[in-house]
C-alpha cells in the first residue's frame, strides 16, 4: 500500500464536497500539499475547514470528490486504515483518553498501526522498544517529566501537548493539526508554535490556527476557506494583501 | 515468577481454602455460590470495568452452558468430558451472535443485550419439551470422570475454588495486556482511538466473546454445583446481580467483583434467614454506595489509603533519613 514517489504530492483533493443534508459544509475544494510542506488552513468560523480535515483523516466520507494520500485513493478508507497509511491528527479541542496514564497513551499511540495490539498474554509494560518511541514522542513536545502522571492531572495546555505526541507517537507522514493553539494561555502558544516550527522536515504538516502571527510564521503555503470554498491559495505573503481575504476577515469597508 | 499482584490473589485463594476447616456445609455452599457468581460478575466487568460497556445479558451465556450441560448428561447420558466443552462451546456460540450489539453504545446498548437476554430466558421457560419449562432439569450427575467422582461439597468447594483461581490469574493476564490497555483506551475516547488507527468494533466484540466465555465457564461450575437448572437462571434478575456486584466491590478490578459477590451473596443467603426485609437492605446498601463510593469497596479502601499516605508524608518530610550504606561484600 506505501506506493507514491518522491515527487508525487503528500496530499491531493479533487472536488472534495460535503454535505450534511441542505447544507454544503465543504464545496468543491482541491488542494494539493507537497511532502514536507507546511501548509495552513485559514477562514472565519463556519468556514468548514474542520470538516475538511475529517473528510481528509476519515471521520467521515466526503459526499463527492477524491482525496490522495502519497497516490493512494484514500476516499473511501476507514479512519483506521488511512492512520495505519501515515495520516495523523490532533483534534481541536483536545482529544486524549484521560482515564489513563500519560505513558499509557502514548503506548496505544505507538500499537496503533502494530499488530501486537492484539496480544493478550505479556503485560503491555514489557514490550521494549515501544518505550522508546514513547521517550522521543514526548521529548518532541516536551512533556518527559509526566511520563507517569494520570493525564487527568494534566493541564489543558499539557493535554494538547500530549494530543501532538499522540499524532507523533504514530510515526505520521502527514500530521493534521485542529488549531494546535487553541484556547491556550499566550506562554503555552509560544511553546507550541515552537515545538511545531521544530518538527521533523520530513513530516507533512497542514495546520488549522486562527492566530495569525502564529499561522503565518510557521507557513509555506497559506489556503483560504470561506464558506466550504478555497479563495485563495498562495504564500503567507500574498495573503496579507489579497483583498478578497481581506474582505472576509475584515468586512468590506 | 509471580510478582506481587498475582501472589495477592493466590494468598487470598489460600485463606478462602481454609472454609471448610473451620465452617460447616451451610459456608462452604455460600462460599461456593459467592465464588462462582463472583467469576460471573468478573466476566461482566471486562466490558463494564474496561470497555466501559454496561452488558445486562450475561445470565444467558451462564444459564447457555448449565443448560447444555444438564441436557447433555441428563438426556443423553454424555460423559463429563465432553459435557463440560460442549456446554462451554454453546455459551461462547451465542457470545458470538449476541456479540453484534457492541455496534450499539450507552442505553442502546443496554437495551439490546435485555432483549437478547429475555430471549433466552423465554426458550428456556417456554420451550417446555426440550429445557423442561418451569420445572428445569433436575438430577444432574455428580462431576465424574471415568469412574472418579466427586460427591462431597468439600472437594467440589476446592475444584471450583481452583478454576475460580486459574481463570482470575489468566484474568489478570489478559487487562494488564496490549489488549486490555487497548479495550481502556476505548473506553475513555473511541474517536481518539479510532485516529489512532484502532478499531472499536473489532476489539469490543473480541472482549465480549472472551467475557461470554467467562460468563459461560461460571454456569458450568454452577450446574455442577447445583445438580439442577431451571428458568430463573437466565432471568435478567441474575444478570443485574451481577452488574452490581461488580460496582459494589469496584468495577476495573479483580477482588472487587468477588467482594460484591461476598455483600451481595450474604445478604441473600444468611440475613433473610432471619430479616425478612433483606431485598430492602440490599437497595439500600446499594444506594449508599453509589452515592458515597462509587468506586466500589477497592475504591474506598483506596482513597483511604492514599489519604492515609498523603497524611504520613506531610508529617515525615522534615526528617529523611540519608540512604543505607551498601554493606562492603566479604
Amino acid at each position: 500500500m506505501r506506493a507514491g514517489t518522491a515527487n508525487s504530492a503528500a496530499l491531493e483533493l479533487t472536488g472534495v464536497t460535503k454535505r450534511f443534508g441542505g447544507l454544503v459544509a465543504v464545496d468543491d475544494v482541491s488542494l494539493t500539499v507537497r511532502p514536507g510542506e507546511r501548509h495552513i488552513l485559514i477562514g472565519p468560523n463556519g468556514a468548514g475547514k474542520t470538516t475538511l480535515f475529517n473528510c481528509i483523516t476519515g471521520t467521515f466520507w466526503p459526499s463527492s470528490g477524491q482525496i490522495r494520500f502519497f497516490d493512494v485513493d484514500v476516499s473511501r478508507l476507514a479512519e483506521r486504515d488511512r492512520a495505519r497509511l501515515g495520516i495523523g491528527r490532533t483534534f481541536q479541542i483536545s482529544n486524549v483518553l484521560v482515564e489513563l496514564t500519560v505513558s499509557e497513551n502514548l503506548i496505544l499511540a505507538v500499537l496503533g498501526r502494530d499488530r501486537r495490539k492484539w496480544m493478550m498474554h505479556k503485560p503491555f509494560a514489557d514490550l521494549g522498544a515501544v518505550a522508546d518511541s514513547v521517550g522521543t514522542a514526548l521529548a518532541t513536545v516536551r512533556l518527559d517529566h509526566r511520563l507517569n502522571d494520570p493525564v487527568a492531572s494534566l493541564s489543558y495546555g499539557e493535554r494538547k501537548q500530549l494530543d501532538l505526541a499522540l499524532a507523533l507517537a504514530m510515526e505520521p507522514r502527514a500530521l493534521f493539526l485542529d488549531e494546535p493553539c487553541a484556547g491556550l494561555a499566550p506562554s503555552e502558544r509560544q511553546r507550541v508554535s515552537q515545538i511545531i516550527g521544530e518538527l521533523p522536515d520530513d513530516i507533512t504538516v497542514v495546520m488549522i490556527e486562527h492566530d495569525m502571527d502564529i499561522a503565518l510564521r510557521l507557513a509555506e503555503r497559506v489556503t483560504v476557506l470561506h464558506q466550504g470554498q478555497v479563495i485563495f491559495e498562495g504564500s503567507p505573503d500574498e495573503v496579507e494583501t489579497d483583498t478578497q481575504v481581506r474582505e472576509v476577515y475584515f468586512g468590506s469597508g | 515468577m509471580p510478582e506481587r499482584g498475582a501472589l495477592t490473589l493466590i494468598f487470598v485463594a489460600a485463606l478462602v481454602a481454609t472454609v471448610p476447616l473451620f465452617a460447616g456445609d451451610f459456608w462452604v455452599s455460600l462460599t461456593i455460590k459467592i465464588l462462582v457468581l463472583g467469576l460471573l460478575a468478573l466476566s461482566v466487568d471486562l466490558l463494564l470495568g474496561h470497555a466501559g460497556l454496561l452488558s445486562l445479558c450475561h445470565a444467558a451465556f451462564f444459564a447457555m452452558s448449565a443448560y447444555t450441560v444438564a441436557i447433555l448428561q441428563v438426556r443423553y447420558g454424555v460423559p463429563m468430558l465432553i459435557a463440560v466443552p460442549a456446554g462451554l462451546a454453546m455459551g461462547t456460540l451465542l457470545a458470538l451472535v449476541f456479540g453484534v450489539s457492541v455496534r450499539t453504545r450507552g442505553v442502546y446498548f443496554i437495551l439490546v443485550t435485555i432483549a437478547l437476554g429475555f430471549i433466552v430466558w423465554g426458550v428456556t421457560y417456554r420451550w417446555a419439551s426440550f429445557t423442561g419449562g418451569d420445572n428445569g432439569i433436575t438430577n444432574v450427575p455428580y462431576p465424574a470422570i471415568g469412574d472418579f467422582q466427586i460427591t462431597s461439597m468439600t472437594a467440589y468447594f476446592y475444584v471450583v475454588l481452583l478454576v475460580v483461581l486459574g481463570c482470575v490469574l489468566a484474568y489478570r493476564t489478559l487487562v494488564r495486556s496490549p489488549f486490555g490497555l487497548v479495550l481502556r483506551g476505548l473506553k475513555s475516547s473511541e474517536s481518539r482511538m479510532r485516529s489512532l488507527g484502532y478499531s472499536p468494533l473489532r476489539h469490543l466484540y473480541v472482549a465480549f466473546v472472551l467475557s461470554g466465555f467467562m460468563a459461560s465457564l461460571a454456569g458450568v461450575l454452577y450446574i455442577y454445583f447445583n445438580r439442577f437448572v431451571n428458568p430463573a437462571t437466565a432471568h435478567f434478575h441474575i444478570s443485574v446481580e451481577a452488574v452490581l456486584m461488580a460496582i459494589l466491590g469496584g468495577t476495573g478490578t479483580i477482588l472487587g467483583p468477588f467482594l460484591g459477590s461476598v455483600v451481595i451473596m450474604v445478604l441473600r443467603n444468611w440475613v433473610s434467614g432471619f430479616f425478612p426485609y433483606y431485598m430492602t437492605l440490599m437497595g439500600l446498601v446499594f444506594i449508599v454506595t453509589v452515592l458515597f463510593a462509587p468506586n466500589g469497596i477497592i475504591g474506598l479502601v483506596n482513597s483511604w489509603r492514599a489519604r492515609r499516605a498523603r497524611r504520613a508524608k506531610t508529617t515525615d518530610a522534615v526528617g529523611t533519613e540519608p540512604e543505607a550504606q551498601p554493606r562492603p561484600q566479604p
